[in-house]
């Protein structure tokens, strides 16, 4: 029954699919008038298309938590045993899984883009709406055909499932996958616009509004998901690291880095009509490279640790991949006179110019970690079979591209827009200039000669003290003219523009990330101990005494524990306990569990490498990373910048309100979408 | 042309060559050959130049100590095979009969010293259809 419900949904979400593409089309071709009656037939056939791809998704967890074994999917990747989250988690632990998670995630955010885009009319709407139709319409059909979930044993079915990779059982298999998907999958709500804006002929800068909120939601999901799984990395694989780029990591990498790139210049295309070639490929690059990372990795044409069993989804997504590429390009080349720039770039030294320089970073970055993905076959074609390329290549190239954007980070924001601009940076630049000098100063002589650390350490300085200076500036003339209290003044001051101080949120963050990765690449320190019971060993700065192995037992899994008492140079003593598990169903498998204490100066990791004779001895592996935390710290702290640029223009408007009129200055401010949120001011005003 | 776009060409300019420079750089550094043992022993090209390998660990002349921290085993291929050397952590996953990936240079005696030593799962997420689970490698010496 359940296949049979899943299957039959997801035969029905094609032909919806079909349905909402003819709709649409009819709506297109009738016009705005005419046409309306279709356009609204085919929302409803998208929220329809989201119905039945739920009921797929539901069936597959429903057979997942009845521990119905008969499905192979659930067979494969759970047990009895399994706790309850990660049964739940099993959804999107298997290649099937993991598309119909996308497929779903995808149905339900065009149902949102559809129902956020009902005001509006015309060929650009109908248009968009074919192309999300088109887009989980390919879903449907490869969850069919190349990758079912509803696959069934043919004989009888086992009485217990294979369980779960010990890998995955963690928590953050639970929410990277989907933070991760929702992001792949939110990037075709731009792009499904900007096939329908070029299609209907661009006119104006307006659709940039409609599609600026996705780019940014799904931005701040793709760059959680990262980081996300930077941190499962870590602390999961017990090698003492969170990056390797490898090529999955990459395929998630490279839209993070064309949509970070768009976030920016759209803003320069809605206060200066520039760049609009430009922003129409980063929109469509986006995309395409969220269907490229997929294909590359689910395909098999490129080796990686989180090897798929390769499959004819490759060709599947290839083929996709190569229509939708030739239609954004044979789009975009049609249509370049009318996305002509309103202006020439008038001076280097600007905001826009700043801008430019940022995406001109960004892409190339994007370039170096794309080439470096597809080395091995850049490598076959000039017949260098096997070649491939390690960390050292990507750091070369994307460490020194970071630290010059931390200095547009600096420098961006006492920027403005136009040919003004580059008289009054070095004034504004003069304070964080001063705050370099000392604390770098501070660092050369208290802590490290490293070229490397002293340029980060320089660097963000210079970002970080800009980007409190110019909020201190606005701070204290917000209380001059207002005279509110600091609390208020703070809030106030924020609420008036949540895109501009969310983006300073974000540039912290990302300035945070920067330094964490700085210390823990530059000054890792890792020492392996061989040691028998009661042996006592020197990890610099800490004692550590090797106090035995014990056997201990989980719910699906039995381990082994070393405890090890580390003292720091302080006298504090704390007994770590890392572990080796064996999983039952994974006995060929066995799982490292890192013993890991954070602080905001370093972690110390500690990982059981191996052990004989019973324990009689061990080798126990320390690593002291310095600064890792302020990664995650990062993470959070750029998500939440994301957030706040996502908010309504102002949540506390009535007395915010007056307080901006009164001191906006006009155009570097100005939305370009204001009609909605000053409508309502007003009126609240007028109330 | 405009004075911004001259600037704009020649900073353009500047940080292509830049990027050029350091990924060429880059490259010379992080640029490794990942063959097979069978294509490694056939071709005298790689020999003596540092490389990563991948093939089966042999199940005779099998070593490895995992307190000592260092394994010599046959990486065998289809029709060929080496001798590997490798101290390091060795990793949970490695045991005689598994796949590996292991790096690093052959010296004259044809002795492949490594220094990295991965192991292979055939495949992370997909599960072994119908393979029967392997013995624990541990159990025999599990702490009591």
């Amino acid at each position: 029954m359940i296949e049979l419900i899943g299957n039959l949904s997801l035969a029905a979400a094609v032909l919806v699919a079909a349905a909402t593409v003819i709709a649409s089309i009819g709506a297109a071709a009738l016009g705005p008038v005419a046409g309306a009656p279709w356009l609204r037939g085919s929302r409803w056939l998208v929220a329809s298309l989201a119905v039945f791809v739920t009921v797929a998704a539901a069936m597959l967890l429903t057979a997942l938590m009845t521990h119905d074994f008969r499905f192979t999917y659930v067979a494969a990747y759970t047990e009895r045993a399994l706790p309850v989250g990660f049964t739940f988690a099993a959804l999107w632990a298997g290649q099937e899984g993991s598309l119909l998670l996308w497929a779903w995630l995808l149905s339900m955010l065009c149902l949102m883009a559809t129902m956020g885009w009902r005001r509006l009319v015309g060929t650009e709407v109908a248009v968009a709406h074919a192309v999300l139709a088109v887009v989980c319409g390919f879903f449907a059909v490869i969850l069919l055909f190349a990758a079912n979930p509803f696959q069934m044993f043919d004989g009888p079915p086992p009485l217990d499932g294979r369980g779960l990779n010990p890998q995955l059982q963690d928590l953050a298999m639970i929410i990277h996958p989907p933070l991760l998907f929702t992001g792949y999958a939110g990037f075709t709500m731009p792009f499904a616009m900007l096939v329908g804006v070029l299609i209907a002929g661009p006119r104006d800068n307006r659709w940039l509004s409609h599609i600026r909120r996705w780019i940014l939601f799904s931005w701040m999901f793709l760059g959680a998901g990262i980081v996300m799984g930077a941190w499962w990395a870590y602390i999961e694989l017990g090698w003492g690291g969170y990056w390797a780029w490898d090529p999955v990591e990459n395929a998630s990498l490279l839209p993070w880095l064309t949509s970070t790139a768009l976030l920016h210049s759209i803003v320069v295309q809605q206060h200066r009509g520039m760049f609009r070639i430009w922003n129409a490929s980063l929109v469509a690059l986006t995309f395409l490279l969220c269907l490229f990372g997929t294909y590359i990795t689910r395909s098999g044409v490129i080796d990686s640790v989180h090897a798929f069993a390769a499959s004819l989804l490759g060709v599947f997504f290839l083929v996709f991949l190569l229509l939708m590429t030739a239609l954004a390009v044979g789009l975009i080349v049609w249509r370049r006179r009318k996305l002509a720039p309103d202006r020439p770039l008038e001076a280097l030294v600007s905001r826009e110019g700043a801008f430019l320089a940022g995406n001109v970073l960004l892409t190339i970055m994007m370039l170096v970690t794309l080439v470096g993905t597809i080395f091995p076959l850049l490598g076959q074609l000039v017949g260098h079979e096997g070649v491939t390329v390690k960390a050292p290549f990507y750091n070369r190239v994307v460490a020194p591209m970071a630290i010059l954007l931390v200095g547009l980070m600096a420098v961006g924001p006492v920027l403005a827009f136009g040919v003004q601009a580059a008289r009054k940076i070095a004034v504004n630049l003069r304070i964080p200039a001063a705050a370099v000098v000392v604390v770098t100063g501070g660092t050369l002589l208290l802590l490290t000669g490293n070229v490397w650390a002293l340029l980060c350490v320089a660097i963000v300085t210079l970002g970080t003290s800009s980007v409190l200076l110019d909020f201190v500036k606005s701070f204290s003339a917000r209380r001059r003219s207002t005279g509110e209290g600091v609390l208020a003044a703070t809030v106030n001051l924020i609420d008036t523009n949540h895109r501009r101080y969310g983006g300073q949120l974000a540039h912290l963050g990302v300035m945070m990330i920067v330094i964490g990765v700085a210390g823990s690449s530059l000054f890792s320190r890792e020492t392996l101990h061989r040691v028998v019971p009661g042996q006592t060993f020197e990890v610099d700065g800490y004692r550590g005494t090797f106090l035995g192995l014990t056997d201990i037992r989980g719910s699906n899994y039995s381990a082994v524990q070393a405890s090890v008492e580390l003292t720091d140079s302080s006298g504090d003593t704390r007994v770590a306990t890392p572990e080796v598990r064996f999983y039952d169903t994974w006995p060929e498998q066995p799982n490292t569990e890192v013993a890991l204490r954070s602080t905001w100066l370093e972690d110390t990791y500690v990982t059981l490498a191996g052990w004989e004779g019973g324990g009689r001895n061990a080798a126990i592996q320390v690593r002291v990373n310095p600064l890792v935390l302020w990664i995650w710290i990062g993470g959070i702290v750029m998500v939440a910048g994301g957030l706040f640029c996502l908010l309504p223009r102002q949540l506390l408007w009535p007395r915010a309100v007056t307080a901006t009129a009164l001191r906006r200055s006009p155009a570097v401010d100005r939305p370009v979408e204001p009609v909605v949120s000053t409508s309502v001011a007003n009126s609240e005003i007028t109330a | 042309m405009t004075h911004t776009r001259v600037k704009l060409l020649g900073a353009g300019l500047v940080i292509a060559a830049a990027t050029t420079i350091l990924a060429v750089a880059g490259m010379r550094e992080g640029w490794v050959y990942f063959l097979p043992v069978d294509q490694f022993m056939a071709s005298g090209q790689h020999q003596m130049q540092r490389v990563r390998l991948h093939g089966t660990v042999g199940e005779e002349r099998f070593e490895a100590s995992r307190a000592d921290l260092n394994a010599k085993f046959d990486l065998k291929g289809k029709t060929s095979s080496i001798r590997v050397e490798y101290t390091g952590v060795i990793p949970e996953m490695f045991q005689a009969g598994h796949d590996v990936v292991v790096e690093g240079q052959c010296d004259e005696a044809g002795v492949f010293h490594a220094d990295t030593l991965l192991t292979k799962c055939a495949s992370k997420y997909e599960s072994a259809d119908g393979q029967a689970p392997h013995a624990n490698p541990y159990a025999a010496e599990s702490a009591e």
